[in-house]
């Protein structure tokens, strides 16, 4: 009985500690990109939707475990504005603080823009960035001594994207994290994705109607989903299915 | 400086992107930047129905479009082997690919797409994707592609911004698009009427539309294509 206890445990710690790792490796791998920006802060915020609005949420920053003034400033309460901006649009925005000096150089200029964020002390670059699960966030990095060129924006933000992805895995709480889906509910939900209905399914991938419509049934309960439609959104949105 | 030198100078500087012609010429510096030789921009054609693309720029030379047909390019697409920002790309005919049909793999090698790399490009919720492809196998370097992915993007917010080729891309009206977002959130059409304050005939009514403007078949076709083109 212990040892059955034990191994019901062990699977659980090692996975915490897993989290908790890749986490630090996130924000060591911030701490990179900030040096090479020349960077003296950043803070990755995830963007929560609450029905069509958008508000931002902090995960870390430069401070972890703490919260620095920047998240702080970012995510305020009169924030509601910003979040749709980050959310919405694809660019880089910058903002230069009073009497600092610009620190784009001419092409890096071509391919962002000037945003208006809430009050933060030091010049900032913002990169909007999107999981496959299409859950939105920004990585943005702060100092008055930042330089960046071309080049470096474009390699700067694919990273970004590339650190987003792994955390935003981290924070899967939809579906995935339960019963794993099999591959036949999921070839059924794209299926139904593609407009097909459930007797077009069962023709297509040689089922029964009756197996067809329990395959997606099924991936409707893993998804924690309340119909079909709903399953076939979630399953979009969290990039199980294209 | 003499008036080549100022050419070569003009073609060279990063400007913005404000037309096709410029979308064309950023592409063919991106191709050369990675080692492609054919680049395409293509984008599921949410108006022309399901198997559709529509073309915003590419140099593919007609028999190829021809061979491979929109139906092939569409294959591609959906078959999510796309890589996005930051990912990774395997080539096309590399890795297996089993969504692609014989006829669609021989179209692509005839006519010299033996590496051709897939990318998925979001400009400003707009999804879009590109096509690169090379003659040779091993030409188009892994690290240069994951690096122009993110400038791919910006100077398609530029390109749709200066000629509001993004309006087409969304076809339908505010209201028929926040009924479909509650349908996605997996509200009824009952529950989609009492938060819009509209009686639930005129929900059906707005989501009718937005299926017939897509082509769709259904509300879970409708929904799966607002998603993908990035509506809601």
């Amino acid at each position: 009985m212990v040892s059955a206890k034990f191994t019901d445990q062990t699977p659980e710690l090692s996975h915490d500690r897993d989290e908790i790792g890749s986490l630090v490796e996130a924000v060591d791998l911030c701490h990179d990109l900030a040096e090479k920006l020349g960077a003296e802060g950043f803070t990755l915020l995830f963007a929560a939707a609450q029905g069509d609005a958008r508000r931002l949420v902090p995960l870390f920053d430069e401070t972890f475990p703490g919260i620095s003034s920047l998240t702080r400033a970012l995510t305020g309460p009169d924030t509601a504005n910003f979040g749709r901006q980050v959310s919405t649009t694809t660019c880089p925005m910058w903002w230069r603080a009073k009497g600092a000096a610009s620190f784009l150089d001419a092409s890096a200029r071509v391919w962002s823009i000037e945003a208006v964020p809430p009050v933060t002390g030091s010049s900032i670059i913002i990169f909007p960035v999107s999981s496959d699960g299409r859950r939105n966030g920004a990585i943005v990095f702060a100092g008055n001594d930042m330089s960046i060129d071309e080049d470096t924006l474009c390699e700067a933000h694919a990273a970004c994207f590339e650190i987003f992805a792994q955390v935003a895995q981290l924070r899967k709480q939809d579906g995935n994290t339960q019963r794993p889906m099999s591959k036949r509910e999921l070839e059924c939900l794209r299926l139904t994705a593609n407009g097909l209905t459930s007797d077009e399914i069962a023709t297509a991938l040689g089922l029964s109607v009756h197996t067809a419509n329990q395959y997606l049934t099924n991936s409707t309960q893993k998804l924690n989903a309340v119909n079909r439609i709903h399953a076939v959104a979630k399953a979009l949105r969290c990039g199980m299915i294209a | 400086m003499t008036y080549a030198a100022t050419l070569v100078e003009s073609r060279t500087a990063t400007a913005p992107v404000t037309s096709r012609t410029g979308l064309a010429r950023f592409m063919r510096r991106i191709c050369s930047e990675i080692g492609a030789q054919r680049y395409m921009l293509v984008q599921p054609s949410v108006e022309r129905g399901p198997k559709s693309v529509s073309i915003i720029t590419s140099n593919w030379i007609f028999d190829a479009l021809e061979d491979l047909g929109s139906e092939g390019i569409a294959r591609i697409l959906e078959s999510g082997i796309a890589a996005g920002a930051g990912m990774r790309s395997r080539a096309l005919l590399a890795a297996g690919a089993s969504f692609l049909t014989t006829e669609d793999r021989r179209a692509l090698r005839d006519h010299g797409h033996i590496e051709t790399h897939c990318r998925r490009l979001v400009a400003d919720g707009t999804t879009v994707y590109a096509l690169f492809s090379s003659e040779t196998s091993g030409e188009i370097d892994g690290d240069a592609l994951s690096r122009i992915h993110m400038k791919c993007c910006y100077a398609l917010v530029q390109f749709f911004a200066a000629t509001g080729g993004r309006a087409s891309a969304d076809p339908l009206s505010e209201r028929e698009r926040e009924c479909l977002m509650w349908v996605s959130e997996g509200k009824t059409t009952d529950e989609v009427a009492l938060i819009l304050g509209v009686s639930s005939n005129t929900v059906n009514s707005y989501i009718a539309h937005a299926i017939q403007k897509f082509g769709a078949s259904n509300r879970a076709m409708a929904i799966a294509t607002a998603i993908r083109s990035g509506i809601i």
